[in-house]
């Protein structure tokens, strides 16, 4: 997988490297802008209120 | 073989790599966020104040529409979301004081202590109900389970300072018993109407099964031009 994105980058290692860089700091915007705020609401710390539901 | 197993190994690192991404998340991120959040309302709320403004200007509800301008005699309504007075408790620390904001959803949860909606207002005859998170988002109430009777909560609305004791608490409790932040919550020991408020959160600290609460009533109140009520002087 990772091996298969690697051949796929143009230019040299280093050029490689940094689209890298880059690209695992998209992911991780994504992830913690978009994902783990939908995701977060499953996991039990929210409820702190009394309700009848 | 080698690619099924390269692949499978692979995976196994990126769901790896997720749950700690996540648990940082949880843990560090939101506090973050949250502490950004809630002392951007305090000055906010501070500016208001002192610009003499205690009244939002614009009301929207929750869905974006305007609502109907309703006039009472007392004070004005609060509005989703929007943040109407300061939190303190001498018991977490001088340096503890949270914004509290109108209705007790996510997004609101998410940036400071949360009102319950149909609960009485800030030092008004009837139960003034405060939800807050234990854990996660900046851990408002983390200390929660080290309030004892006789402490201080105190809240500010820009005008006034409103002292309340603690009578009866911390409660463990379920989460559907919603008498707790009725105006005379029945298990508080309390047996005519009066000026209450009401704390919960959540127990087991990460978990969700129980709540905890407390009780107080309105002990003092005293202008904010008088200066901070005893209860905040060291």
């Amino acid at each position: 997988m990772y091996g298969w994105i690697w051949r796929h980058l143009p230019g040299n290692a280093w050029a490689r490297a940094f689209i890298s860089l880059v690209l695992i700091l998209a992911v991780v915007y994504v992830l913690f802008q978009y994902v783990f705020p939908w995701a977060e609401p499953l996991l039990p710390f929210n409820d702190v209120t009394v309700n009848n539901q | 073989m080698r690619v099924i197993v390269r692949t499978f190994s692979e995976l196994c690192i990126t769901i790896g790599a997720l749950i700690v991404l996540f648990v940082a998340y949880i843990l560090f991120w939101t506090g973050v966020r949250a502490d950004g959040a809630m002392s951007d309302q305090i000055d906010q709320l501070h500016r208001q104040w002192s610009k003499g403004s205690v009244q939002p200007a614009t009301r929207t509800s929750r869905d974006g529409t305007t609502t109907t301008r309703v006039t009472v005699s007392g004070p004005a309504p609060y509005h989703y979301g929007r943040p109407f007075a300061i939190m303190y408790i001498p018991r977490f620390g001088f340096t503890w004081n949270k914004p509290v904001a109108e209705g007790t959803g996510r997004d609101v949860l998410a940036k400071g202590l949360a009102h319950y909606q149909g609960t009485a207002q800030l030092g008004q005859e009837g139960n003034f109900a405060v939800a807050g998170h234990r854990r996660t988002y900046g851990d408002p109430f983390l200390d929660f389970p080290k309030l004892r009777p006789g402490d201080a909560v105190v809240l500010t609305d820009g005008t006034t300072w409103f002292t309340y004791r603690i009578d009866k608490g911390p409660y463990k409790t379920v989460p559907t018993d919603v008498e707790v932040i009725d105006p005379v919550p029945r298990t508080s020991g309390y047996t005519r109407p009066g000026r209450y408020l009401t704390l919960t959160t959540c127990d087991p600290e990460w978990g969700h099964s129980h709540r905890l609460i407390v009780w107080a009533h309105l002990d003092s109140t005293r202008s904010v031009e008088a200066g901070e009520p005893a209860a905040l002087r060291r």
